[in-house]
């Protein structure tokens, strides 16, 4: 008997134990019952300084859309499903896109972009020109003047100081922060009176535009932290940011399962019709094509062209957003150690010509897109007159031919010097990458051009030359890849830069073609410091117009962001810098 | 506990001519046993039909066949002129899954030869001279047995991923990353093997033939390798049996996740990777591929269910 | 017994030892946590210099394992890039409990990355096990009553055709079949992804509905091997004397069958479900993914894909503690039940 209240006890402890879980792990809370009173409440006081909040806040409120008096409607929520969750919130902490894009829910750039990518003051009350005196000294002086309506959600003011410590941080070595430039390049930065902040460069910066101000570090928050831990690393900030400066407050983030953003009605640009944004993480393309076509989402995004058609069908509109990706072949160009065909730039030619990137386009990408001429398509700075290499097989023959690739040996691969004409293809593990791997690897080789098919995921594809990643180490003679100018909407890239060569003395560089263009290199180093904008365009034309002529680059197709957006939503606008800039705007019909 | 001798163990074992009265050699017993479990014979006729397909097919398509892209063609369901449909760029699926299936079997045999030949040294190894030498190795399959497969898989997929070439075998380029899976596969997968063959040999090796063996100096090689290893084979092929099921289940799992074998070369286990994309629109991806994983999986074990009665009945409650 | 726990528990000692070493050794090759962090181009040359130096990934490995192990507050490491060590080190190692930060969700130290989600997996795999332990009883006792019959054979039969299903090709088709077309169908469906569905919220009634499928995947395939152990107990518990005079006292059947017979047959399960308990915190890494469940199986394939050392490192070695202290949990239990077993 003994040993079979054991054997009770221990069935029942699991019973019991699987019961408690159920019962209390998932505390039961209505999440998303829209308690739109209680959140659109304006906020408590703030803990820190009381005087201050009141003296700033009257000035918001004659600017918000409607009067007060307005009986709180029930807001509707507004439901996004993204395919992978946050790193973390904070903005200088991430590079990752899922992060970056609620950034315009809850936190503040300086100025955002709209469709167009015209740029959209927030906290400027206008861009810094050299007619408005905002840019002097030849662009090595830039004086950003601040709407005097500013404040945090929790209703402190928000300030230049907060600017300055915004700076401060990034720079600070005690933060990890994924992205210190441009700030590096910033000789001080001063906030003469509470609206006015001053950066001085030590050489003129043209880039600003599409680089500075991308979030902002509410001081009166993590000043404190700063100080107590030697570091805001570990600042619950970054993960639980419930003050924020956007048309929406963070409310919660449950990992891996949601994250939560209610309306800011403090916020200065108008009050969102949307009273709840929530946003629901799903681990996979299915299960959102599934939530989208079934309306349980408003918004999907980065799913796959070949999902497009389910969802149009089932009443979903489709946003193209281009965001200055362009999908393209690099080639590993070095003058001693690459496949010695590569660097006869006919033979780049003839595979321009051997790959029929229009029906590509039109097969595996539905039409939805067409091929890339250069890396600036779709950007401000494209030249227009440059069109994709057409396929032309027979054009390519004879470019190998007159090379001296020919097949002498009869086994259905070009060589030449007893070196056969056989190239490694590496890119990643994206499923419409591997796919276009196997159609090019059959249309190469019918004009002789054997490859060998490599893929990678995209941490070991994208290691550098010092944890020796395959392309940077040049193991692969092409590979395939959407690499966006770094800052878009600024054209500047530094994937061709001859200091960016990687050596084992510099492993970090990023020109992993390992060519120096001499021509190039010096158009390169102009360009970025080219404040007058009609100056650096003529110079990125000349730019593109190398690349092209010399094929250093290949584009395969425009690879634009994909939006799924529920037709129940009007104001909608994209834009390919910052998706949701006017997210307070949308509203259900 | 662990040195229980029982005396009719050996007698079953022993070679014919040590019996008195031989109606049948140890082969012929095996096959009326095993003959007599109807589920193996259905195991065993389902596998050579499943071998006939992977190889037999390569009479019908080439393996340009399997890789022939067709974008105009992509994603049709089945019909007379692709019977299991066409995927995501208009590669025929039938063609895919008789090549995927040559090297699905391939990687379940090698990587049960990895298993099985690291098991049985390693095993065989800490049995026999015990002592130090077995606390140590013992230690060191531990170490693999505390931590799940899977993760295992997955942490060695990334660590050996995309650092091998291509190879050439036979005239076919194989993915480089055939070879990963084989040796992770086999890697994490001796220490349960390893743990049977310690224990056979730590009971044989206190019988009566091996004490003899050794007072007559019969080298320690051969001891081993002669004397106790033959008498502890019945496990050990029933164990290598369902190691050939348990690598393809395998494959198939770290394809599934993404880590697998790399195309161009197809696997069972890598035409479902994507496919779970299409769960709703394209069922014939993943069902053909995901059915003759299941099938030879189903028909290994059957198998491997069979061999273990007939060999040794009386590990029939176990 | 307390002398052969301790001894037991000194053995662990080295055995986590190796194999904190080996995984450590891994995963530095195991990809590059700075290549694109996570997002769409890849790391400037000057950012990754700095985070390499920030995060401590330039030095050699075996500091780095030192770090990982003992923390490094009794040095001063580099962080401004001067060449001249100046701050003092923040990180207090594992074996003080600090497990470290994660590298992709920078600063929030791994216990919580893994603790947001461990309460996820232990529900599922709970019920999981909850439900094995019941289906395996019901069925293991019936075919042991009805030896041979053609219901054993048939349950036999498709016991062992589930237990050779790989589990995402049985997700898959419980998929197809019960939420993509009984939608179609226009019957009631299940749900496929998450843990509650959102427009709802986070309620009991909807975490146990959304639990149907993943709970069937996981349970499909240990039915066999559960059903089968308990079935050939039975059988060797139903012929043992003690059975035999309990039928000879005239016994009511019941009392025989579910008293004297299962509880000796159910001893040895006992034993199986604590070494099978631990292998479940890692959760069903496949099933997690098919079924988007938050489960740390999830957070195991989304850390490793981007190289974050210490998030996976934590969770292999918390996996790697349990499975052996419920070994010796096993042990100790049968032991107990089995006064026959002796430990020195």
């Amino acid at each position: 008997m003994f040993s079979k209240r054991i054997a009770q006890t221990f069935l029942f402890l699991f019973v019991i134990l699987s019961l408690a879980l159920a019962g209390c792990a998932p505390a039961p809370q209505p999440t998303t019952a829209p308690a739109a009173p209680e959140a659109t409440q304006p906020p408590a006081a703030p803990a820190t300084e009381p005087p201050a909040a009141p003296a700033t806040e009257p000035p918001a409120a004659p600017e918000a859309t409607e009067p007060p008096a307005e009986p709180p409607a029930e807001r509707p929520v507004l439901t996004m499903i993204f395919t992978q969750e946050f790193d973390t919130l904070n903005p200088y902490y991430t590079n990752m896109w899922f992060s970056q894009i609620t950034q315009s829910f809850w936190n503040c750039w300086a100025w955002t972009f709209d469709e167009a990518t015209a740029p959209v003051p927030i906290l400027v009350s206008e861009m810094p020109s050299i007619d408005n005196g905002g840019i002097t000294e030849g662009g090595r002086v830039l004086t950003f003047k601040l709407r005097d309506d500013l404040v945090w959600s929790d209703g402190t003011p928000l300030t230049a100081d907060d600017f300055v410590f915004t700076y401060e941080m990034v720079i600070n070595p005690a933060n990890t922060v994924a992205q210190v430039s441009p700030y590096d390049l910033v000789k001080s930065i001063e906030a003469p009176d509470p609206q006015t902040v001053v950066v001085t460069f030590e050489e003129p910066y043209a880039a600003w535009i599409g680089t500075f101000w991308r979030g902002l570090l509410p001081k009166h928050i993590l000043q404190p932290v700063f100080d107590a831990d030697g570091t805001i690393d570990n600042a619950g900030w970054n993960r639980n940011p419930t003050v924020g400066c956007g048309p929406f407050n963070f409310s919660e983030w449950e990992s891996g399962s949601f994250a939560r953003f209610v309306a800011n009605d403090n916020f200065w640009l108008g009050k969102a019709k949307i009273g709840e944004i929530f946003v629901r993480f799903v681990p996979d393309d299915a299960s959102q094509i599934a939530a989208l076509k079934a309306g349980e989402g408003d918004v999907g995004t980065f799913f796959a062209y070949s999902d497009v058609p389910e969802l149009e069908a089932a009443g979903v509109n489709i946003i193209k957003s281009f965001s200055g990706y362009n999908e393209g072949f690099y080639f590993y160009l070095d003058p001693e150690k690459s496949h010695p065909a590569l660097r006869d730039v006919n033979v780049r030619k003839a595979l321009a010509y051997a790959t029929n990137r229009q029906k590509l386009t039109e097969d595996l990408l539905l039409g939805l897109t067409v091929p890339a001429a250069t890396l600036w398509d779709n950007t401000p700075y494209v030249d227009p007159s440059l069109q994709p290499y057409p396929y032309d097989p027979e054009k390519a023959k004879q470019l190998l031919d007159e090379a001296g690739w020919i097949d002498s040996d009869g086994d259905g691969v070009r060589d030449k010097d007893g070196v056969a004409l056989e190239l490694t293809y590496g890119t990643t593990t994206r499923e419409i990458r591997q796919d276009t791997q196997a159609v090019f690897q059959q249309e190469l080789a019918e004009v002789g051009i054997k490859t060998e098919l490599q893929n990678f995921d995209y941490d070991i594809f994208f290691s550098g030359y010092g944890e020796g990643g395959p392309a940077a180490t040049g193991q692969l003679d092409m590979y395939e890849y959407s690499n966006v100018v770094t800052g878009y909407p600024d054209p500047d890239t530094a994937d061709w830069l001859c200091s960016e060569i990687p050596s084992d003395d510099s492993p970090a560089g990023v020109n992993w073609s390992a060519y120096c263009d001499e021509e190039l290199d010096a158009l390169f180093l102009l360009q970025a410091t080219q404040v007058d904008d009609a100056a650096r365009r003529a110079t990125f034309h000349q730019i593109s117009k190398m690349i092209y002529d010399k094929v250093y680059w290949l584009g395969i197709w425009q690879d634009p962001d994909l939006f799924g957006i529920s037709d129940k939503l009007a104001n909608v606008r994209i834009s390919g810098v910052m998706p949701f800039f006017n997210i307070f705007e949308w509203e259900f019909k | 506990m662990e040195s229980t001798i029982n005396p009719s163990k050996g007698i079953g074992l022993l070679t014919p001519d040590e019996l008195e009265t031989p109606p049948l050699s140890l082969g012929e017993l095996t096959w009326r046993r095993f003959r007599r479990h109807k589920m193996a014979i259905f195991g065993g006729v389902t596998l050579i039909l499943l071998i006939l397909y992977s190889f037999g097919g390569m009479l019908f398509f080439t393996e340009a066949d399997a890789n022939r892209t067709e974008t105009g063609a992509r994603l049709q369901s089945p019909s007379l002129a692709h019977p299991f449909g066409t995927d995501t760029i208009g590669r025929d699926i039938l063609a895919r899954t008789i090549y995927g299936g040559q090297i699905s079997m391939l990687i379940g045999m090698t990587a049960m030869l990895v298993e099985v030949i690291m098991g049985v040294l390693i095993g065989a190894a800490a049995g026999f001279f015990g002592g130090r030498l077995d606390s140590l190795l013992m230690r060191i399959t531990e170490a693999i047995i505390v931590i799940p497969q899977i993760f295992l898989l997955l942490v060695m997929a990334k660590f050996f991923g995309g650092s091998l070439p291509n190879i050439h075998v036979l005239g076919r380029t194989l993915s480089g990353s055939v070879v990963v899976i084989i040796l992770i596969i086999g890697l994490t997968s001796w220490p349960y093997l390893a743990r049977i063959v310690r224990a056979q040999f730590l009971s044989l090796k206190e019988n009566d033939f091996v004490l003899a063996a050794r007072a007559t100096g019969t080298p320690t090689f051969e001891i081993i390798f002669r004397h106790i290893l033959p008498n502890s084979m019945a496990p050990i092929i029933v164990a290598a049996t369902l190691g050939v099921a348990n690598a393809i289940t395998a494959e198939a799992y770290i394809s599934f996740l993404g880590l697998g074998v790399r195309p161009p070369t197809a696997t069972w286990g890598n035409m479902l990777e994507g496919a779970y994309n299409y769960i709703e629109s394209a069922w014939w991806l993943w069902f053909f591929p995901g059915m003759l994983i299941a099938l030879t999986v189903l028909s290994i074990n059957f198998l491997g269910d069979g061999l273990r009665d007939a060999l040794d009945p009386r590990s029939r409650s176990a | 017994m307390t002398r052969y726990i301790i001894r037991r528990l000194l053995q662990a000692i080295p055995l986590l030892f190796i194999i904190s070493v080996v995984l450590f050794v891994m995963m530095q090759n195991m990809g590059d946590p700075l290549a694109t962090m996570g997002g769409r181009t890849v790391t400037r040359s000057s950012e990754r210099a700095r985070l390499t130096r920030q995060l401590g990934l330039d030095k050699p490995i075996y500091v780095q394992y030192l770090y990982w192990l003992v923390g490094n507050d009794w040095t001063k490491i580099d962080l401004d890039g001067d060449g001249v060590p100046e701050s003092a080190g923040r990180r207090q190692g594992i074996l003080r409990g600090d497990f470290g930060t994660s590298l992709v969700n920078r600063g929030v130290p791994v216990v919580k990355v893994i603790g947001d989600r461990l309460v996820n997996t232990l529900l599922l795999m709970l019920t999981a096990e909850l439900v094995i332990i019941v289906g395996a009883l019901l069925i293991g006792i019936y075919s042991a009553l009805h030896q041979y019959s053609v219901l054993d054979n048939a349950i036999t039969a498709v016991t062992f055709f589930l237990y050779s299903l790989p589990v995402f090709f049985f997700a898959l088709i419980v998929m197809y079949i019960f939420a993509v077309n009984f939608k179609r169908w226009g019957l009631p469906y299940l749900p496929t992804v998450g843990m509650f569905d959102p427009q709802v919220g986070k309620t009991p009634s909807q975490v146990a509905w959304h639990m149907v499928l993943p709970v069937a995947t996981l349970s499909f395939g240990f039915f066999a091997a559960y059903s089968r152990y308990i079935r050939s107990a039975m059988l060797e518990a139903l012929n043992q004397d003690y059975v035999r005079t309990a039928k000879a006292k005239g016994l009511p059947r019941p009392q025989i069958v579910y008293i004297h017979a299962l509880k000796n047959a159910a001893l040895p399960i006992v034993t199986v479900v604590a070494l099978d308990l631990p292998f479940l915190l890692g959760g069903a890494v496949v099933t997690e993914r098919i079924f988007a469940w938050p489960g740390t199986g999830r957070l195991f394939l989304d850390h490793v894909s981007r190289g974050d050392t210490p998030v996976v490192m934590g969770l292999l070695m918390m996996i790697a503690v349990a499975v052996i202290l419920f070994q010796i949990i096993a042990d100790v239990l049968y032991a107990w039940l089995d006064p026959r077993i002796r430990y020195k």
